[in-house]
């Protein structure tokens, strides 16, 4: 029977009598794809770090499927990981991790620092980028790696050369980018800027601002890419560093060393994507909604 | 309102260095012809007509009639392919301060709070931090966002967005106001409530407005007179005053639509809007 009603609200509604608690909503259940899906942030987490732990449970599987004989060519994750303990315990490899990461990250911010102005500058003024833009676009399909043996005759096996190379992989991929980025700013937003006085300096700068986040995004990407010209230019002239590491174990066929040389980049690597997602979220406080 | 200097500190209209001549009106579009796309597309078709001082015009007509090209040429942010703009009686050198302009997208800077956007202009004007700081708080009181002094536009809906660029552009206090359809995006609540506020600031300060919408009741509330534009290529179809005001503005707007002169000039703009929209029947 429902309910007698006087024709007024009742607190509670209708269908519950007043006083008792609203009925708690089950929301339907969702399928593992489920299209505009939300995902609380712990799940995350937990789905990411299974997806980790699958990658590894399918080389362990591999590696005891292979053959005993063959199995030295596909060590277990136990065996890499000893190895990589072993290369920083006894055979100073933080040294060359340390070589590695410095030539990646001077190489890659200076030529940040060249190519980020310049890039806005292009995207700023059309008579620079119709001057400049063919030559830095063309150079983009001359691929780096082909400059190693030039490199090597013009500068030696030097560190320099080593870092010119990693910075001839990048420059012209980031000119590319942030004037994509810097182009990509909304229109009216530089014109509101003109409507309210700013000079040509200040336009520069409301258009830098605008695409700041973009480019930050950019060279994210693109340090990626900056770790494959750090592994070429160690292997092509093998002194020291990650690379160089790699390469000499060749002569010994230790594949557990090569393993673990890609394994240890892999996770430089991720530190360095997550440290420039924190700095975009330190510089750029203002693109996520507070609570 | 004195401490704040409203009406005092406007920005005066001027034509770069050059002073204005004497007996020009603010704006005059004189022959003017925009093409684009090397001459394919002819957004306006040799249009002429003053802007009268202390006078709120409205430009109306069908999508596409050329409107914002219109407003753009009085911006300087575009200049014209024949003919010419100018502003008492110089031609118009480019963007500049004494010519607020509200865009019809979202134009407020992303890194910037409410309040300092709305400091942004006053700042390129040289205001003091003190001035500055008390300009905002009134801008953002006359538009409902004291309580969003301090949030970043992301964190706005769209209409506050545009609030604070009408709040912006405001604060400024350009002699000529350019408005793009600002309330295009607003909900109906807040359009009339801004409406209003629009009216009575123009009373208050004599503001010289442009304004393009595309709403016929917002035309003919805003505005002491009507441009009205043909479909392209646009021209002006109509020149209406809006006579019946009887030189008076309506600070409420339900005072105006019972208005029997409002019901005979919304009927004559929704007929000219519907042979437009049909094609010219000739
Ligand atoms: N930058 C541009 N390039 C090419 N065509 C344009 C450009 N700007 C405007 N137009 C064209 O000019 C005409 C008038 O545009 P606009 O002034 O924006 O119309 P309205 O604001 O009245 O809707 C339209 O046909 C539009 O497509
Ligand atoms: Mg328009």
């Amino acid at each position: 029977m429902a309910p007698e009603h006087d024709g007024r609200a009742q607190p509670g509604g209708r269908d519950t009598p007043a006083g008792e608690p609203a009925p708690v909503f089950r929301p339907p259940r969702a399928p593992f794809l489920d299209v505009l899906g939300k995902l609380s942030q712990r799940r995350t987490v937990v789905l990411g770090v299974a997806g980790v732990i699958i990658f590894f449970a399918v080389w362990e599987v591999a590696h005891y499927a292979t053959p005993a004989e063959k199995q030295r060519f596909l060590p277990s994750v136990e065996q890499v990981v000893t190895e990589i303990a072993y290369l920083f315990a006894e055979k100073n490899f933080i040294a060359d991790v340390g070589t590695s990461l410095y030539r990646i990250y001077a190489s890659f911010f200076a030529a940040s620092l060249i190519a980020v102005p310049l890039g806005v500058f292009m995207g700023c003024f059309v008579k620079l980028r119709a001057l400049i833009s063919p030559t830095t676009g063309g150079w983009r399909y001359l691929p780096a790696a082909s400059f190693a043996p030039l490199l090597l005759v013009w500068f030696g096996p030097t560190d320099f050369a080593k870092m010119a190379l990693l910075f001839l992989g990048c420059f012209f991929f980031l000119v590319a980018l942030i004037l994509d980025n810097t182009l990509a700013v909304q229109r009216e937003l530089i014109e509101s800027g003109l409507t309210m006085g700013a000079s040509r300096r200040q336009v520069v700068g409301i258009t830098f601002r605008a695409a700041a986040p973009h480019i930050l995004d950019s060279m994210r990407n693109m340090i990626a890419v900056a770790w494959t010209y750090l592994v070429i230019a160690e292997i092509i002239v093998a002194t020291d560093g990650i690379g160089a590491v790699m390469m000499r174990a060749v002569r010994f066929l230790h594949v557990d060393i090569m393993m673990g040389g890609i394994l240890v980049i892999g996770v430089l690597g991720v530190l360095t994507d997550i440290s420039f997602r924190l700095a975009s979220r330190a510089l750029f406080p203002y693109l996520r909604v507070r609570r | 309102m004195a401490i704040l200097g409203l009406g005092r500190k406007t920005v005066p209209a001027r034509a770069g260095v050059d002073a204005p001549v004497p007996g020009t009106p603010p704006l005059r579009a004189n022959r003017v012809t925009k093409s684009y796309l090397n001459g394919s597309v002819i957004a306006l078709d040799d249009v002429s007509f003053d802007v009268h001082a202390n006078q709120v015009t409205a430009m109306i007509g069908p999508s596409g009639c050329g409107k914002t090209t219109m407003l753009r040429l009085m911006a300087g942010l575009e200049y014209p392919s024949r003919g010419d703009v100018t502003m008492f009686g110089r031609p118009i050198p480019g963007p500049g301060p004494e010519r607020g302009m509200v865009f019809q997208a979202y134009t407020s800077f992303p890194w910037l709070t409410t309040r300092a956007n709305i400091e942004y202009g006053l700042k390129l004007q040289g205001l003091s931090r003190a001035e500055r700081r008390a300009r905002a708080e009134h801008f953002l009181e006359l538009v409902h966002l004291e309580g969003f002094a301090d949030a970043y536009p992301a964190e706005l809906s769209g209409g506050m967005k545009q609030r604070v660029s009408i709040a912006r552009t405001l604060a400024q206090n350009p002699a000529l106001l350019l408005l793009d359809e600002p309330f295009g995006a607003l909900d109906a609540q807040v359009t009339w409530e801004m409406e209003e506020m629009i009216v009575e600031i123009i009373e208050r300060e004599n503001k010289t407005v442009v304004v393009v919408t595309h709403d016929i009741q917002e035309a003919i509330y805003l505005a002491d007179r009507i441009i009205f534009y043909t479909r392209q290529p646009g021209r002006i179809k109509a020149d209406l005053p809006m006579a019946f005001k009887e030189g008076r503005r309506f600070q409420k707007k339900e005072e105006m639509l019972v208005h029997p002169g409002y019901v005979d000039m919304e009927r004559q703009l929704y007929a000219m809007m519907r042979e437009e929209i049909r094609g010219r029947v000739s």
